[in-house]
């Protein structure tokens, strides 16, 4: 029997915090500057029938530390406590973390009402000719606002879908970040990510477990499940990511071609259907994505496109009755998408965007479940008021294949220069089977207030 | 029971609402909510000027006399004394030295004009010609040398009732602001040097003054408004939920009120109205109007809803919207014609706008009632109380049903003695209108018990007074005012002024000259005359300027003798008081003064205030006439008939009436507050006629025209709809009554009598009537859809009509009774030729690349605070260059870093992007347009990227003058000021200026202060550098103060840790430096 991960994952933490600590105060005993600052938020998330789905507080505290001229180290760890569990374990189940997170990522502690994680631990420094970021952090690809196509870098946690902050959903990945100046415009970016975390879906169970059958297998009638199987990908370094990022500024614009070799951040379930039964296996596949972004400015517009191409990717077919589902249950095909946005800020204090996401499948067929070309508009407004201590925000996404789509609101008002206080909506509608309309009863009004020192 | 044969259209508009009651709330909410992002760019004028149009000849006039005399409307302060020294004690002129420099040190307050026994000058005759020496030394400290000032002053007539009582008891120390618009802050500062100064026993200080009025009166009545506004919701809901007995009827109401009262204040503030001081009722009179909408249905639907319990909640919706939406739709119109009526007669823009906007709340209210509500229904599918069920279902009456029953039995019991009672209210009130006054009198918007008002009152009866009208002499010539014909004449216009009533007091140069004459000749009392000679006028001119400060006359003469001010001191400042005096002096100058060489106009507070109340009296009436024509013959063609129409002015008409005859009763005047209720009175008061005979109608063909029936059954149902829709009004309006704004209080009860009288006539006085004479527009009613779509389309039409007319009837003579007014008056001098100053201003080396922090201090007009951290770089790459800031502190900001490329060719947009740590990305952001304020600061992106640099593609600039600046905390400087006017709309649009001055210091060559005004010329921002200090032998600016007038917003930039040697590397100005946050 193995040590238990969440012990393994403290002792880890422990010993590694305590020895840089130790290390940076021996080596830089003058030098070492710590900045420390902190927020705590607190929101409230009341659903349609006027019952509490979260009531959740995070608290994030963060140190950035001179060590030397040229090192310096940032730390940002997280406590998050939701009493309701009604995101994590409604049922008071026996609880156990996400099994998507590698053995060194994911919680330090966790139980079902909360949560101690280090959001993000890297030391910054410039050695070679280049900038190295080491350590645990987020990547950020592309230049699309939610809907993502290049910004797969890092996966996501979407134990409240896609209504977390990006922030906050974004699970961050121990990897090596390496960006190389090229001339005065242009920039090579490098990673090497050995983590092996994936995407961290809803439990089932929970407010936003995934229904919709684009993502969830529905098995042929009147056959059992024998057995489910996990594959994970478990060498950090034959499995490792890798990818490249080249940047350039020409002629007003903002190009970067993108490249990434990696494991998908969901698995694929194949099913395998035998005498007894269907037999479910879960396992992850390598893709290659290259692509490229560009955007400029025009007048009061703002032009923003992506482009990706991928090389394998596999979705989820029908099963006809009483037949055996034909390769396992999946299509593979390569993707290509993109992403077209246009801002415009011509009106003071105000920002509308809108963004046409496109993804087509090279090849496909009629029992496929998604559409070869689907198709996803959203619409962004933001505006502030009274030298930004007042800011609205509304967000809608509507998804063309299922005639689906979501709309969140949020309004903001920043009562002190460190304390802001908000409230807003999120609300979907549309096909029971689409992406955002299998959310249909999950409408909430959210509450909360965020203090920082 | 629809009357309408065709019920196809209503009825399927409804079905639309009731079947997608989400999408219509949807909507309906996200109008609302889109429409409310307008709502910061609203902003105030409570100026009394903003009741005139800003293009009106008097005060086009009066601003130039401002600029010319520099005058403004002052703060007086009154110490007063009853005992027998009165203030010639030691300890009164003391405490008078000690206000006086405390007012003079107040950054608002112009040090050079404020006036008191301890800045005045006597001017006495000596051996070496004349004197000119203050009244007293700052330490007086024996009675006999108060005595002495006292013997001084008292010698000298001019300040005698102007500065000092004759009775020894009073003097004023008058304050003159330097901006107008920060009348508020300064009063208020004024108030604390008051409450703590070293009164004597016997001394009372009074702060007054046309100034302290306006310094005030913003403030008093948005505390009012503040006040009343929510109570007025609280009645009407309150009223709501004890009627319906349902949670969900209160808080519809209350969103039919918001998207009313909050959607129309949008409109106002997208269309760059103003919110004036007046527009403060607007929010009671659209919650009193935009509820009433709401309560006719709720009160038929539950109506439906009680007596068939178990018919499908949805298919009740549709039937009351198919029975109600053409009662509330003609009311609205009808209620939309009495507030147009206001719009088209109205001369004064807050009235004009008044009436308009009011209208657009009614219109928006009968949209959210006839959209959003039954939608919100369909959605909530309210059932009835249980009392009304009960009630319903064993045919009982609740108390507001039976309250109506028996009115409705008294008046049709008695229809000739209900006729004859209203016939008596009308006729008298014709009578009383003749002896209606028109009069009004700001100091009286304060209630009695205010202090500002008994300060005023005890100046008055102290002194000359408070009210000021000035006189403006203008000659052809320079030096002509050297002529003693002139002065002659100006003597003889101050004489025929002094002889007119409420008229105390006359100065000018004249009493100067005269006072200089008899020191000069010994002192002797005959010497107090004009001298006869132009040489020897010409001559004291130069004594005097040679012993004392030669600005001493700039507020009565202008540099070139050309021009003077005889300013005249009125005792009372009301309308009825006043007009005599402006138009009998007007009459003397034009018969007597007026030549080819001189002539007078005049000017000032008075004036002003008499232009804008003469005319009120006829706009009110026009106003109403028009009103009642629109009100008749909307309904005249709605009905389609004439008598229809004659027979719903008729309540209305009789509470106007009453309403009359009570003003003469209770002796109330015809004044701004008041002159408004006609308007509000016929648009709430026609609707109860309104619905009675569209009732009527529909029940007369209901009973098979039965005429008793008809009349009885009126009351139940749609009676106790009218009152609950009377209480919700009249209770709005009764808030009113608790007001302490004088008008407002008189506007709130008149409009209440008004409303209750409308609502009894319609309910008794109109049946009585209608039972008396059967009018066949009842009994021969014959719908048909196309008649009735015919009548539609020609009601605006008729109201189109009527606007041109109304609008050509009235506002000619009005605009026309004002000629030719406002001469021009001369420039500077010799000064250096903009151009000049601005090559030296942007070749102010500014180093070639620096570091600095920067703390930004943004703090809101209630004084609250918010402070914003960062380091800044910036780094020329030839002649390119570039900026990036990194937010450091508070925390929820920190990493924001925000990045530009300036480019040297003007047509090249600059290149922005924006990191926000929540995004992890770098963003690109459009070159935002250059007005738009930077990073919510009150800076804009074209001020940052300028760095105090000049653009002079987008001005036209001029030297205007040099003037030494003098500022809080720093030395004064010589400056040149330098204005520029925004070369087309466009870019005055583009930059959010349209004219902008800049103070330059002339040895720095640094802007110094700016001032910006906005495209529509009102002052925008001030903006104020301090703390200049060279550092690496570079000229920094170490604070930036920019003060947002229109907002009362103030940014505060601090720059600290200037460097210009530290190396800056080029890698900090790129993506991932921003992303790394350094």
């Amino acid at each position: 029997m193995k040590m238990s991960p969440w012990v393994m994952r403290i002792q880890l933490g422990l010993l590694l915090s305590s020895s840089v600590f130790v290390l940076s105060g021996l080596v830089f005993p003058s030098l070492a500057v710590a900045d420390y600052s902190a927020s705590l938020e607190q929101e409230l998330a009341l659903d349609s029938s006027d019952h509490k789905q979260k009531f959740e507080m995070l608290f994030t505290p963060e140190w950035n530390i001179e060590l030397s001229d040229k090192i310096s180290m940032t730390f940002i760890g997280q406590v998050r406590w939701d009493s309701t569990k009604k995101l994590s374990n409604p049922e008071g189940s026996h609880y156990s973390a996400p099994g998507s997170y590698a053995s060194a990522n994911g919680a330090l502690y966790y139980s079902d009402s909360s949560e101690v994680s280090i959001r993000e631990w890297y030391i910054d420094t410039e050695s070679l000719g280049a900038y190295w970021r080491i350590g645990k952090q987020q990547v950020v690809w592309g230049q699309a606002d939610g809907l993502k196509v290049l910004d797969v870098v890092n996966p996501q946690s979407y134990r409240e879908f896609i209504l977390d902050d990006f922030e906050d959903s974004r699970i961050p990945l121990w990897m090596v970040n390496t960006e190389i100046p090229i001339g005065e415009n242009s920039n090579l970016q490098i990673l090497w990510i050995p983590d092996l975390t994936y995407h961290a879906f809803a439990e089932p169970g929970t407010e936003y477990e995934v229904s919709s059958p684009l993502f969830r297998p529905a098995l042929p009638e009147g056959v059992p499940l024998v057995s489910f199987h996990e594959d994970k990908p478990s060498s950090p370094i034959q499995d490792s990511d890798f990818g490249v990022q080249y940047a350039t500024f020409y002629q007003g614009w903002d190009l970067t071609l993108n490249y990434l070799y990696h494991y998908q951040d969901t698995p694929i379930l194949y099913q395998q259907v035998n005498t007894n039964g269907v037999a479910l296996s879960s396992e992850y596949e390598r893709n290659h994505l290259a692509g490229f972004t560009a955007s400029n400015a025009f007048g009061s517009f703002t032009l923003r496109t992506e482009v990706g191409y991928r090389s394998d990717t596999y979705h989820l077919m029908q099963s006809q009755p009483n037949q055996i589902p034909a390769h396992n249950g999946i299509h593979r095909s390569s993707e290509i998408s993109s992403v077209i946005g246009l801002d415009w800020q011509g009106l003071e204090d105000t920002m509308i965007s809108i963004q046409w996401f496109q993804s087509h499948l090279t090849r496909h067929n009629s029992n496929v479940i998604r559409p070869q070309n689907n198709h996803i508009m959203s619409l962004l407004l933001k505006r502030s008021f009274i030298n930004e201590t007042w800011d609205l925000e509304i967000l809608a996404l509507h998804g063309f294949d299922q005639q689906d789509g979501s709309v969140q609101t949020k309004l903001r008002y920043m009562l002190e220069s460190n304390l802001s206080l908000w409230v807003g909506s999120d609300t979907f509608y549309g096909n029971k089977n689409g992406l955002f309309g299998q959310f249909n009863n999950k409408d909430r009004v959210i509450f909360g207030a965020e203090w920082s020192f | 029971m629809s009357d309408n044969p065709h019920p196809s259209t209503a009825r399927a508009i409804a079905k639309l609402i009731v079947h997608y009651p989400k999408t219509q709330v949807a909507i309906s909410l996200l109008l609302m909510f889109t429409l409310f992002m307008a709502l910061p760019m609203l902003y105030k004028d409570t100026r009394s000027d903003a009741f005139l149009a800003d293009d009106n000849p008097a005060l086009v006039y009066r601003d130039k006399v401002k600029e010319q005399f520099g005058l403004s409307d002052p703060i007086v302060l009154a110490v007063i004394n009853t005992s027998d020294n009165g203030v010639f004690n030691p300890t009164s002129l003391s405490l008078i030295q000690w206000l006086s420099d405390e007012i003079s040190s107040l950054e608002n307050i112009n040090a050079d004009r404020v006036t008191s026994l301890s800045t005045e000058n006597n001017i006495t005759g000596s051996d070496d010609g004349m004197d000119v020496e203050s009244f007293f030394e700052p330490d007086i400290s024996t009675q006999q040398e108060a005595d002495i000032v006292w013997n001084k002053v008292s010698d000298f007539p001019l300040y005698m009732g102007n500065l000092v009582a004759h009775d020894k008891q009073a003097t004023l120390i008058v304050a003159e602001l330097l901006d107008v618009k920060q009348v508020e802050d300064t009063y208020q500062q004024i108030l604390d040097i008051v409450a703590r100064a070293p009164n004597g026993k016997h001394d009372e200080i009074h702060v007054a003054g046309e100034g302290a009025i306006a310094g005030y009166l913003g403030s008093y009545i948005d505390a009012d408004a503040q006040r009343l506004n929510p109570l007025a919701g609280i009645i009407i809901t309150i009223i709501i939920l004890f009627a319906f007995r349902r949670v969900s009827t209160g808080i519809l109401s209350n969103v039919i009120i918001a998207a009313s009262v909050l959607m129309t204040l949008s409109i106002m503030a997208l269309n760059g109205i103003p919110f004036f001081v007046i527009t403060n009722a607007l929010p009671v009179i659209l919650i009193g109007i935009s509820v009433a909408d709401s309560i006719h249905v709720y009160s038929h639907y539950f109506e439906l809803q009680a007596k068939h319990p178990s018919e499908d909640k949805k298919e009740l919706i549709i039937q009351t919207i198919e029975e109600m939406w053409r009662p509330i739709t003609l009311t609205t119109l009808t209620t939309i014609a009495g507030f147009m009526g206001m719009y088209f007669a109205a001369y004064m823009p807050p009235f004009k706008y008044f009436g308009l906007y009011t209208a657009v709340g009614v219109a928006i209210a009968w949209f959210y009632s006839l959209v959003f509500l039954p939608a919100a229904l369909a959605i909530i599918q309210p059932s009835a109380s249980k009392q009304m069920r009960e009630f319903a279902k064993s045919n009982r009456l609740d108390k507001f049903s039976r309250t109506m029953v028996v009115l409705g039995r008294i008046s049709l019991q008695y229809p000739k003695v209900t006729v004859g009672i209203f016939s008596i209210i009308i006729i008298s009130g014709i009578f009383a209108t003749s002896h209606l006054v028109v009069n009004e009198d700001r100091i009286k918007t304060f209630h009695t018990s205010e202090t500002l008002y008994q300060a005023d009152a005890a100046i008055n009866a102290h002194l000359n007074g408070t009210n000021n009208l000035d006189v403006v002499i203008e000659a052809k010539e320079a030096e002509a005012l050297f002529e003693p014909d002139h002065l002659k004449k100006m003597e003889a216009l101050q004489n025929f002024a002094l002889t007119l009533p409420n008229v105390q007091g006359a100065t000018s140069i004249v009493d100067y000259l005269k006072q200089m004459n008899r020191s000069l000749n010994g002192g002797d009392k005959y010497s107090y005359q004009l001298p006869d000679n132009k040489a020897l006028i010409a001559q004291y001119f130069l004594i005097y300027s040679a012993s004392s400060d030669p600005t001493d006359f700039d507020e009565e003469v202008d540099y070139d003798y050309r021009i003077a001010n005889i300013k005249l001191t009125l005792n009372k400042g009301s309308y009825v008081d006043t007009q005599k005096v402006v138009t009998q002096l007007n009459d003397y100058i034009k018969a007597r003064f007026n030549n080819e060489e001189i002539t007078a106009t005049l000017s000032g507070r008075v004036n002003i205030n008499y232009h804008w109340i003469k005319d009120l009296g006829r706009s009110h009436f026009v106003g109403l006439a028009i009103s009642m024509f629109l009100v008749w013959a909307v309904s005249s063609l709605l009905f389609g008939s004439l008598t229809a129409g004659t027979f719903t002015i008729i309540p209305v008409s009789s509470s106007i009436l009453l309403v009359y005859s009570a003003m003469v009763v209770l002796d109330i005047d015809l004044g701004i507050g008041t002159s408004m209720f006609a308007s509000v009175a016929i648009g709430l008061g026609v609707d109860f006629s309104i619905h009675t005979i569209d009732r009527l109608r529909s029940l007369y063909q209901t009973h098979n025209g039965d005429w008793d029936l008809t009349l009885q059954e009126l009351y139940p149902s749609t009676g106790r709809a009218l009152f609950l829709n009377y209480l919700a009004i009249a209770c709005g309006f009764g808030v009113l009554i608790s007001s302490k704004v004088v008008p407002l209080n008189n506007f709130g009860t008149i409009v209440v009598v008004s409303v209750s009288t409308s609502f009894l006539a319609s309910m008794s006085f109109l049946p009585a009537l209608i039972k008396l004479t059967k009018p066949t527009f009842i009994s021969g009613y014959q719908p048909s859809e196309k008649t009735i779509s015919r009548r539609w389309i020609r009601i605006p039409s008729i109201i189109l009509l009527v606007a041109v007319a109304g609008n050509a009837l009235v506002n000619q003579p009005a605009l026309a009774s004002e000629g030719e007014a406002g001469k021009t008056m001369r420039s500077d001098n010799q000064l250096p030729s903009a151009g000049v100053v601005i090559a030296k201003i942007n070749n102010v080396d500014d180093g070639e690349h620096a570091t600095r922090n920067l703390t930004m201090t943004l703090t809101d007009k209630r004084g609250k605070k918010r402070v914003r951290e960062t380091i800044g770089y910036r780094k020329y790459f030839g002649k390119e260059k570039r900026t990036i800031l990194f937010y450091k502190k508070p925390t929820n900001v920190k990493g924001t870093a925000f990045l530009t490329f300036d480019y040297p060719d003007a047509d090249k947009d600059d290149d922005q992007w924006l990191y926000l740590p929540a995004l992890r990305k770098v963003r690109r952001i459009s070159a935002a347009d250059r007005g738009d304020y930077f990073l919510g600061t009150d800076f804009t992106y074209e001020d940052i990227k300028l760095e105090g640099k000049v653009d002079t593609k987008d001005y036209d600039f001029e030297t205007i003058r040099s003037e030494v600046l003098v500022q809080e905390s720093s030395p004064p400087i010589q400056t040149v000021v330098i204005r520029g006017v925004a070369k087309s709309k466009l870019t005055a649009k583009e930059l959010g200026y349209g004219k902008t001055e800049f103070w330059v210091n002339v040895d720095t060559w640094l802007i110094a202060k700016s001032n910006y005004w906005d495209p529509k010329g009102r002052l925008l921002k001030t903006l104020t550098i301090s703390d200049v200090s060279r550092i690496d032998g570079i000229l920094t600016r170490h604070r930036m103060t920019i003060n947002n007038h229109k907002t009362g917003h103030t940014s505060e930039f601090l720059f600290s840790n200037v460097d210009y040697k530290a190396p800056v590397s080029d890698g900090l100005f790129t993506k991932r430096a921003m992303k790394k946050g350094k």
